[in-house]
């Protein structure tokens, strides 16, 4: 027999399976895994990543997301160029939609890290522990979702190139292209056993 | 609290969504169990789940395969037919010199979605024949370290976005892979939703135990 306390029974990560915290060097006792093993800097990895994803967020709203050339006369957009667009041109849901995917999700997402990576180190929020897991477990489901502008812009671009009609991704596609994947990282990097009761 | 060994905590399942620790218990087939705290789903079983994962990863294979041979859209534009399949996005982000782009919507949208369903087939497979025990252990982890990064709903999605902004251009014809993928991302979130990974590693678990036994 032995006793144990009951937080601290932490999840793998990879494989769901409930382990007993036992520090640095945990190991999943059914997959093997390394169980956040970057201890020792928890929450500075998450960071990096997420610093990195605002900085990339920026040229992704100043520079043309797609650009139009027709018959001589090239037209660029940005980001919220393209939903202002769409919405002039009566495309209520689909301006919605870029909207919601490229500018609502990844401000969101950027806010609620910086929300949880403040508050697992200073007593901030006092959010039940609950609550900021089911946080966590949203910007995970939502993240992705910001990825459709790029392919949007993919599609269009492979599909009309003509000589005289041609539409091209423009820079803010890699910018933007590189800060969801990074935010993606943020997320996956941030360690969920740091979230304690009342802090 | 009090357990016999590290191993007694199998009988227990910390949920998804808020984190609270769950006991495990023995439920109906083909019924659910829900978090005490949350209500979010913690497991499922289904007696027959190597039979029913094989037929829909098969299923999805199959449909990714003719969604990547036909085109997905084609647009009549100034008297001429473009039209494009899913490689062919992809190339042409790559034509126009846009390789990160290109290289992340590669693995994203075409490498991920399939590496899924194949490792899935190899996985229920190998657990059809009861081999493999360290092989369904690192397709496990591996399937665990992909699923979050593959996209291929969100591709649907952006297709259907796609289409909208198009109609100023000219004419549209949907491809036949249009349909394909749309099926194929069906069954995909089906699997997702309903085939949770600590099932299959549940069950790998039970094969094991039965063959010791014997």
């Amino acid at each position: 027999m032995i006793e144990i306390d009951e937080d601290k029974l932490i999840r793998c990560p990879v494989c769901d399976a409930v382990n007993i915290d036992k520090g640095k060097k945990n190991a999943c006792r059914r997959c093997g895994s390394a169980i956040y093993h970057h201890r020792s800097f928890s929450t500075e990895k998450s960071w990096a990543y997420l610093i990195t994803a605002m900085i990339a967020y920026i040229p992704a709203n100043l520079y043309p997301m797609l650009v139009t050339s027709a018959f001589g006369t090239k037209d660029e957009s940005t980001i919220i160029g393209g939903v202002v667009m769409l919405w002039e041109h009566g495309s209520y849901p689909v301006a919605a939609i870029i909207f919601f995917a490229s500018i609502v999700i990844p401000v969101l997402k950027f806010l609620i890290l910086i929300y949880l990576l403040i508050s697992v180190k200073y007593p901030l929020g006092k959010d039940k522990k609950v609550n900021k897991h089911k946080l966590y477990y949203m910007t995970e489901v939502i993240g992705p979702w910001s990825m459709i502008d790029v392919f949007v812009v993919a599609i269009l671009a492979a599909l009309i190139h003509l000589s005289s009609v041609e539409i091209l991704a423009g820079t803010a596609a890699t910018a933007f292209a590189i800060s969801v994947f990074f935010t993606l990282l943020a997320a996956h990097a941030f360690d969920e056993t740091l979230i304690k009761e009342n802090r | 609290m009090k357990i016999e060994n590290e191993d007694a905590l199998d009988n227990f399942v910390i949920c998804h969504k808020c984190f609270t620790l769950n006991e495990e218990i023995a439920i109906k087939d083909g019924s659910k169990a829900c978090c005490s705290e949350c209500g979010g789903v913690l497991y499922r079983y289904d007696s027959k789940l190597i039979d029913h994962g094989l037929a829909l990863s098969l299923t999805g294979f199959i449909f990714f395969v003719l969604a990547n041979l036909f085109p997905l859209m084609q647009i009549d534009i100034l008297g001429s037919e473009q039209f494009i399949t899913l490689p062919k996005t992809i190339f042409s982000l790559f034509d126009n010199g846009f390789y990160i782009v290109g290289f992340i919507c590669a693995f994203l949208i075409f490498i991920f979605p399939l590496m899924i369903f194949v490792i899935n087939m190899l996985l229920f497979l190998l657990l059809k024949m009861k081999r493999g025990e360290k092989l369904t252990k690192e397709l496990l982890v591996l399937l665990s370290h992909i699923t979050p990064w593959s996209m291929a709903d969100i591709f649907f999605i952006s297709i259907l976005v796609a289409l909208v902004k198009l109609v100023a251009f000219g004419q549209i014809h949907i491809g036949v892979a249009f349909w394909a993928l749309m099926i194929f991302v069906l069954i995909d979130i089906y699997i997702t939703k309903s085939i949770h990974l600590s099932e299959i590693w549940m069950l790998r678990k039970r094969i094991l135990l039965d063959k010791d036994n014997k």
